[in-house]
């Protein structure tokens, strides 16, 4: 059933529509006859503001048995800080990944698919948004998810992990291709490559990025007044707006958010290269900061852009790729945005041996709008063309919603779309012609090339003078990938302590000072395991023997000298990489970890919950003094199930991961017998402790390198 | 409301029946069908949300239809398709048409000339080069560029474009309602008159579409090659695009050839979707569309893909990063079994439960990306199976392949649970209500199903078909289907260069164990 304003509408709009006349068949297409479109008043959203100053929109569409919504958060990634450039589109997945206080993430995709609905969350610059989509049916169980994520989410860790790996894997890809490069880089010279809407994350501005962080945005925008909420489909508004009030009027009001000072330097006039070997075809950008449109200017622009550079009618359509074969994609404007300037910008893709020309050619076309100015003609052209198509933007209920929303959040009137189809109407070819002459400007657009710089028709030289951009992927920092937590947190703290306790307490961990394990590793598919023996003293010197089939290997490090040794080959220094990872091993053993849990160098920060097994395994960064690794505790036994860190291993480094289990009390301390080994998410090791020796004497020869030095075979 | 889990798996099944049998019964009142006499099928369906209309006109010929050294030809014609008529674009068709036709003898003797292999003479090959580009410069003259995009843009046109993959070439606009007549005219006359006017300039086009899509983009020219791997005879081996050579040699003529066979009234369907009354709007219809003169249905023979009988593999070495894909050939989309890959494929990639999601994403932590999709390159003809699995940094093409593999596995070895069966079955229901909202996808979905079973209620019983997929019948396809023998691996690895890895590289065995 349709709303009854709709209906009748429809009703009066058949009336008075003339019939198509069927006889008269037209030979050319002036003669076709064109009728008056009927009078089309799309039925607007229902607004409603709630005393904790969050507005809503309720728009009933009956077509279908579903129903949808969308909430818009003010703030986004113009506000995250430079260094943790990324926070934002890793928030926007894990706010809805990370699952809330009650359930996984996990929970939530299947209780959700299995009724074919979805509850998204997305980071955007201005916004964030979180949505839901459901059969009618469904509606209290998909809006209590809904609001459960939108309220209480939890940010688990192990989620927080895979949106930076895949945030890692798009920086790793984002120059594979010239498209992407040019659009990237275009916007940059554009704003400036510090703008907020132009940079890119970095690894280490992903790395940056704590679980602490996501939390505090979210506490910071996710507030009432902060949210605008449209829900339209198959429902009563009345009883739509109750079931809201109840959810929502209770929530108390944040403060207000500061205004954002955003600056834009765009880069100067001139050429700017990207050279990329590996194509045929050049990709052109011709920029300059556009401007908003709460210009005045807008209305004449929208119609500049639609005759210079909009469609099959336009200039640079007509003359680059129609007259000249020069390019398949090329266009352009004025670009325009509600609550930012846009940018103006001139792209076509063409071969690499006519970029040279092709350049010239939208140069031409430019110096053009001077010399022969855009006509009556074309202004008409252009006019018929955005208010013939202007039903499109009120042809759903949906996409009236969404414009209203828009207008809300940017606040431009509720009513902005009847006046700007009234003001393009009056644009004439003076405004149109002042506003080319006002922002077009062909000496002070950056135009930047990338393409197979060797096969151009010409060097870009040829044109003035050229600046090389350089888009080398920074490679990670050192400690690469992980967030270090900068500071502990209480509930840190309180759960290493557990550890500690579970352990046999801090008094007798720190009796330990020296410690010996011995112990058999063995990997899979491999035959009988390796024996292996370790020998600490804390807390920096640690020896291992180990038994291999060649004979035995032993592996150093102290203060005075880190060495390895092969039994026949003598032994040389440890390369630097092992020996620091080596000293990492030492400081993620479990007895030093536990011995600092008290320790102000060390932080341990807690980072929520995430299931293991049946366990709700309690999730604690430990960082500071040594390098990271992360434990998942069980927070019943205050036993260690699983640790995370980053490792070296003869073909480079690694993600590890070690699941514990076989916990034993021998001599006070309580330790797991049983530990399995992964790198990057493979099976490598197991391995089983068989003795565990607490303060044995230690022979301090254990920790000098052997006399006789012999270089193994180069 | 006690026996929550109950009443809400009542619900769902009530939903299925009511939404489905409803808009069953709904459209049946609002979709009319008609075939003319000289073969084209009309299809109206009412929806009156707004004054506004979408058309869909699907040709049943694509660039499985290429002949031999003419690849991209299908794709050709569809762009010469926006170049207007005898009475749209023109200052003077009569003239135009000789000077066109002086055009195609230039080019033929020039590339006569360029073609021989031995005894080419460079100063006739210039001298019938420039009698070729003189040719082209006077039918230019008579040219108004682009007149009939224009029309159709400055009527408030709106979306307007088309496409042509191996199966089809289709065509697609909105309008406002007031602009029926206005587009059956201008939509039949396309197809009543066509003229491959400025042919040449948008063969360069189409060769910098060519460019841009294929030669430099890594992955499509993965894709390129992965295909024409996969199949060694049948013509879905074929770039749609087109081969660099065949965009340098075929002519107008050739394009022309192309639509006089294919273009054939009884090869099209013309689907139009919104605030219509089929009793006004089915004669206006009638009227424009019923000119095209009756024509004999193209053959449409081709080679069958024989048999696969051993492993094939493309391996790029690129500078971009890794990208791994493999598939498997199955039959037709005619295939009896036709619903159960699609039950596969929306186990193996809808949403965060997805079986490659959960194993690669998830709990591997490998990939960034996988899915599982059937349909590629084409439907009409047997085709492929396809895994695609984008690597994290540090993980290589052989650990997609392995972990794909054991997803296989598991679904030869274990019946699938009965949530994820639901999971299925309900999805396919509400995608299908989900895609009935718009004009366009209705105008499309409509003549899709109308072209490719002879009925458009077909739409509504490929639901019923996923339906009645058993576990058994997922087992079943994948012992059959997913075996070694039957399957062809594309990847590109990186050669270094680019992506500057965040350094997790993939390390074996470290040292002894104080971890």
């Amino acid at each position: 059933m349709k709303p009854i304003l709709l209906a009748a509408m429809l009703v009066v709009a058949a009336l008075v529509t003339p019939l198509p006349r069927a006889n008269a068949q037209a030979t050319d297409w002036k003669q076709v006859p064109i009728p008056q479109l009927p009078a089309f008043k799309p039925q607007q959203p229902k607004r409603v503001e709630l005393s904790n100053g969050m507005v809503i929109f309720l728009q009933e569409d009956h077509e279908l048995p579903l129903i949808d919504g969308t909430a818009r958060i003010r703030g986004g990634s113009v506000n995250e800080p430079k260094e943790k450039t990324g926070l934002v589109d890793i928030y926007g997945e894990v706010w809805r990944t990370g699952g809330t206080k009650s359930q996984s993430g996990d929970q939530l995709d299947d209780f959700l698919e299995i009724r074919a609905a979805k509850v998204e969350t997305g980071g955007g610059p201005d916004s964030t948004t979180i949505s839901f989509s459901c059969l009618k049916g469904d509606l209290d169980d998909v809006f209590k998810a809904f609001v459960d994520v939108l309220q209480n989410p939890e940010f688990r860790a192990e989620k927080i992990d895979i949106a930076k790996k895949g945030m890692d894997d798009s920086i790793s890809r984002r120059n594979d291709e010239a498209s992407e490069i040019a659009h990237r880089e275009a916007v940059k010279l554009a704003y400036g490559p510090d703008n907020p809407y132009a940079r890119v994350a970095e690894y280490a501005t992903v790395a940056a990025v704590t679980r602490q962080d996501l939390i505090d945005f979210h506490g910071k925008y996710v507030q009432p007044n902060n949210i605008i909420l449209g829900i339209s489909g198959d429902f009563d508004a009345a009883a739509m707006e109750a079931r809201l009030r109840k959810a929502f009027e209770s929530w108390p009001k944040g403060p207000a958010l500061p205004k954002n000072d955003i600056k834009y330097s765009p880069a100067k006039p001139g050429y700017y290269v990207i050279a990329k070997e590996d194509v045929n075809q050049s990709n052109i950008s011709m920029v300059a900061l556009g401007t908003t449109r709460a210009n005045p200017d807008y209305y004449a622009i929208s119609v500049f852009n639609e005759a210079f550079g909009g469609g099959f009618s336009s200039r640079l359509f007509n003359d680059i790729r129609t007259k000249r074969g020069l390019a398949y994609g090329v266009g352009g404007g004025v670009g325009t945005n509600f609550g930012h300037p846009g940018i103006l910008r001139i792209a076509m893709g063409t071969k690499s041996e006519s970029t040279i020309e092709a350049i010239q050619a939208a140069d031409e076309d430019i110096d053009n709008l001077a010399k022969q100015p855009i006509t009556d003609d074309e202004i008409q052209r252009a006019k018929d063309a955005i208010l013939n198509a202007f039903i499109f933007r009120l042809d759903s209920p949906d996409k009236i919603l969404a414009e209203r929303m828009t207008y809300e959040y940017y606040g431009y009137p509720p009513d902005w779309l009847d006046k700007y189809q009234a003001e393009i109407k009056k644009v004439n070819a003076t405004e149109v012609n002042r506003v080319a002459a006002k922002y077009l400007h062909r000496d002070q657009l950056a135009v930047l090339v990338v393409g197979n710089t060797k096969e151009f028709d010409k060097p870009l030289s040829s044109l003035g003078p050229v600046k090389e951009i350089d888009i080398a992927i920074p490679p990670a920092a050192e400690g690469k990938g992980e967030s270090k937590p900068s500071a502990s947190n209480p509930e840190g703290k309180a759960l290493a302590a557990k550890v500690a306790a579970a352990m046999g307490g801090l008094p007798k961990l720190q009796s330990i000072k020296t410690m010996r394990v011995a112990m058999a590793e063995g990997e899979p598919g491999s035959g009988s395991p390796t024996p292996v023996d370790v020998t600490i003293a804390f807390p920096d010197s640690m020896h291992v023997d180990v038994t291999t089939p060649q004979g035995a290997l032993t592996l150093v490090t102290s203060p005075n000298a880190s060495f390895m040794a092969m039994a026949g080959m003598g032994s040389r220094a440890m390369p630097p990489e092992q020996k620091t990872d080596m000293l990492a091993q030492l400081h993620h053993d479990l007895v030093y970890v536990a011995q600092h849990a008290d320790d102000p160098a060390l932080t341990f920060t807690a980072a929520g919950t995430e299931k293991i097994g049946d366990v709700d395994a309690a999730v604690v960064d430990i960082g500071g003094a040594i390098p990271w690794i992360r434990w998942y505790v069980d927070p019943k036994t205050g036993y260690i199930l699983r640790e995370k860190y980053k490792g070296m291993g003869q073909s480079g480094p690694f993600e590890g991961e070690t699941n514990l289990s076989d916990w034993r009390t021998a001599d006070g301390l309580t330790m797991p017998y049983t530990h399995k080994n992964q790198q990057n998410g493979q099976e490598t090791s197991l391995v089983e402790y068989k003795k565990i020796e607490l303060n044995p004497a230690i022979d301090p020869k254990l920790f000098q390198e052997p006399v006789e030095k012999t270089s193994a075979t180069p | 409301m006690k026996h929550r889990t109950l009443r809400l798996a009542v619900l769902l099944l009530l939903f299925s029946a009511i939404a489905l049998a409803q808009d069953v019964a709904s459209f049946e009142k609002r979709v009319t069908v008609k075939k003319l006499p000289n073969g084209l099928t009309l299809i109206v369906c009412e929806r009156h949300e707004a004054p506004v209309f979408s058309f869909f006109t699907l040709v049943d010929a694509g660039s499985v239809q290429d002949p031999m050294r003419a690849t991209g030809l299908a794709h050709m014609f569809e762009h010469m398709a926006f170049k207007g008529t005898d009475k749209i674009g023109t200052t003077d068709y009569a003239a135009e048409k000789a000077a066109l036709e002086k055009v195609e003898t230039a080019y033929t003797a020039y590339l006569a000339e360029r073609d021989k292999t031995v005894g080419q003479d460079e100063a006739k090959l210039k001298q019938l080069e420039k009698a070729w580009k003189d040719a082209i410069a006077e039918a230019d003259k008579y040219v108004k560029p682009n007149e009939f995009g224009k029309i159709i843009e400055q009527n408030g046109g709106e979306d307007m474009n088309a496409f042509t993959n191996l199966d089809e070439t289709a065509y697609h606009y909105s309008f406002p309602e007031n602009r029926l007549e206005l587009w059956a005219y201008l939509e039949s006359e396309r197809f009543l008159h066509p003229v491959m006017r400025e042919f040449y300039k948008e063969r360069n086009v189409v060769i910098e579409e060519r460019r841009m899509r294929t030669d430099s983009n890594p992955f499509g020219r993965l894709l390129e090659q992965f295909t024409e791997e996969a199949f060694a005879a049948h013509p879905y081996h074929r770039p749609t695009v087109g081969w660099m050579s065949d965009l340098n040699h075929f002519s107008a003529t050739d394009a022309q050839k192309f639509f006089d066979e294919y273009y054939v009234p009884a090869n099209m369907v013309v689907a139009v979707a919104g605030d219509l009354k089929t009793a006004d709007a089915m004669p206006v219809l009638e009227k424009y569309f019923g000119r095209l003169p009756t024509r004999p249905h193209p053959d449409e023979a081709t080679t069958t893909e024989p048999p696969q009988n051993s492993e094939r593999r493309v391996a790029l070495k690129e500078t971009s990063q890794p990208i791994y894909i493999e598939g498997y050939h199955r039959p037709d989309y005619r295939s009896k079994d036709d619903a159960v890959f699609d039950a596969i494929s929306d186990l193996m990639s809808e949403g965060r439960t997805s079986r490659l999601y959960r194993a690669l994403v998830r709990d591997k932590k490998i990939a960034s990306f996988s899915e599982g999709l059937t349909g590629y390159p084409g439907i009409k003809y047997p085709h492929l199976f396809a895994f695609i699995a984008v690597p994290l940094p540090g993980h290589k093409p052989e650990e997609m392949a392995t972990a794909i593999h054991a997803e296989i596995e598991r679904l030869k070895k274990e019946d699938i649970t009965d949530d994820e069966l639901k999971m299925i079955k309900t999805r396919s229901k509400a995608n299908l209500v989900r895609g009935l909202a718009d004009n366009e996808g209705l105008a499309t979905q409509l003549a899709t199903y109308q072209t490719r079973y002879g009925d458009w209620r077909e739409l509504f019983r490929s639901v019923d078909r996923i339906d009645q997929v058993t576990k058994a019948d997922i087992r079943r396809i994948a012992n059959q289907v997913f075996v070694d023998t039957n399957r062809t691996v594309g990847y590109i690895e990186n050669s270094g260069g680019g992506g500057g890895s965040p350094g997790a590289e993939q390390g074996n065995s470290g040292q002894g164990g104080a971890q």
